[in-house]
């Protein structure tokens, strides 16, 4: 079944074309990583799917459903898409409860207990059940992003996009993230992740794509993308990678 | 006359003088807040006409003294429209118009202050606009406004001093009357720039701890 469909999508900022007419589906229960060297449009690609950034031409359909930010129904919409960032993007006057139960009380008229039930089995899940009453402040960039992980689960989103999780990350807490997403894909859920973790993407993903200048210019398994590039730029770009690490 | 024996003479016209400078702050800061929200928002619009509206307005009360501001509303104003006005309400009108301006501006700062990341992270989980708004953006804004907010407090209490031209018998004004009578300018100055210290000294203690209580950090 098909899950995220997206035909001839592109997205210009003033005059600058970033992305230049990309072509995908995903499946439910895919996950595919995207990868690509900085400024090729990676993440201005995921911020599009739950219409982030209004598309300048193309359509983006969730479930059958346009992604259009002037839709009547939008809000509805991103109920279903989940969204970890890279900045975290903790509410900071909100503890880690209410950063969790804000969006199921006000979006789903879920009543407070039970929200906070869910909330504590979240916390649960991602190994922070003890820090349920912490502002944000006093977490580590760690403990941040698996509580955001938390907070954007708490929607039952069909769909969960992760833009660079973990590279605001010191280097020793990009384990406990990572750990979490690969529970989460074991689970079935379906995720579009933009990493620079390659690691991750080769155990993890169902599909790579590597985007570059704007599209996608190589896609594949992981074993195709990594194992055996075609491309000189996708082979370049891992070779880039590969020697930083 | 000794110090304490004038001050002790002149206490009940301070504190006359004291009560109106109150009420005119209490009342032209409340309205000046109103003022200052919808003229933030007005700025922040879609609507470019808003937009339009809110810039003028701050360009005129950042760019004319209150002075001329109080002058021309009692005298301009009322001359041309053929209306009345107490002389408290023209004072009240131009501080609330003055320090609302400048109010609009500090809100549209504080509000434009919060990270866009937050209006994303709200927007991602489904939030509506007004929801992101109300729940998520200003919550943040006011801890930012705070320490700018007091201090256009201080200012217009201060200002009421300026709007004693218009014949109100406020602190300044009185001050001025005791010293038609004693000629003890330099002790009256004194009592009254004390009374005036007090106020905000206070103002400016209670906003310190109201700004620990709610802080983030």
């Amino acid at each position: 079944m098909i899950k995220v469909e997206i035909r001839d999508l592109h997205k210009s900022f003033g005059e600058k074309e970033i992305l230049k007419g990309i072509d995908c589906d995903i499946e439910t229960g895919e996950v595919v990583c995207v990868i690509g060297p900085s400024g090729s449009g990676k993440s201005t690609f995921l911020r599009c799917i739950n219409c982030l950034e209004q598309p300048t031409s193309g359509t983006i359909k969730v479930d059958g459903h346009l992604m259009d930010e002037n839709a009547k129904n939008i809000d509805e919409l991103r109920e279903d898409v989940g969204m970890v960032f890279q900045q975290f993007n903790l509410f900071p006057h909100l503890s880690v409860l209410d950063n969790i139960t804000i969006a199921p009380i006000l979006r789903k008229k879920m009543d407070k207990p039970t929200a906070e039930a869910t909330a504590h089995e979240l916390l649960t899940r991602v190994g922070l059940a003890d820090k349920a009453d912490a502002m944000p402040r006093s977490l580590s960039g760690g403990q941040k992003q698996r509580v955001a992980i938390a907070r954007a689960l708490a929607m039952k989103p069909g769909l969960m996009l992760f833009d660079e999780p973990t590279s605001a990350l010191d280097p020793e807490m990009v384990g406990e993230v990572l750990d979490v997403m690969k529970k989460l894909a074991i689970e079935g859920m379906t995720m579009v992740v933009v990493t620079h973790e390659m690691g991750f993407a080769r155990q993890v993903a169902d599909r790579v794509l590597f985007i570059d200048g704007g599209v996608i210019a190589e896609e594949g398994t992981p074993d195709q993308v990594f194992g055996a590039p075609k491309s000189e730029r996708l082979k370049g770009f891992l070779k880039a990678v590969l020697e930083a690490s | 006359m000794g110090f304490f024996e004038l001050l002790a003479q002149s206490m009940p016209l301070f504190l006359m003088g004291m009560r109106l400078t109150l009420e005119l702050s209490f009342v032209s800061l409340a309205i000046a807040m109103v003022i200052g929200i919808i003229a933030s928002l007005m700025g922040m619009s879609s609507v470019p006409l808003f937009r339009a509206i809110n810039r003028t307005f701050v360009a005129i009360i950042r760019g004319t003294p209150l002075l001329v501001q109080g002058y021309f509303i009692y005298f301009g104003l009322t001359g041309v429209l053929g209306i009345r006005m107490t002389a408290f309400t023209a004072g009240v009108i131009a501080l609330s118009l003055n320090a609302g301006g400048y109010m609009s501006e500090i809100f549209r700062g504080g509000i434009q202050a919060v990270d866009p990341g937050q209006t994303e992270a709200a927007r991602s989980l489904g939030l509506s606009k007004s929801q992101t708004t109300w729940r998520i953006v200003i919550p943040q804004a006011i801890r930012i406004c705070i320490p700018s907010v007091v201090n256009q407090w201080c200012i217009t209490i201060k200002d009421t001093s300026i709007i004693s031209v218009l014949g109100l018998a406020e602190l300044t004004k009185m001050g001025s009357q005791i010293i038609a009578r004693t000629f003890r300018s330099f002790e009256v100055w004194i009592m009254v720039g004390i009374l005036y210290f007090i106020v905000i000294y206070l103002l400016t203690v209670l906003a310190r701890i109201v700004e620990r209580k709610v802080s983030l950090d």
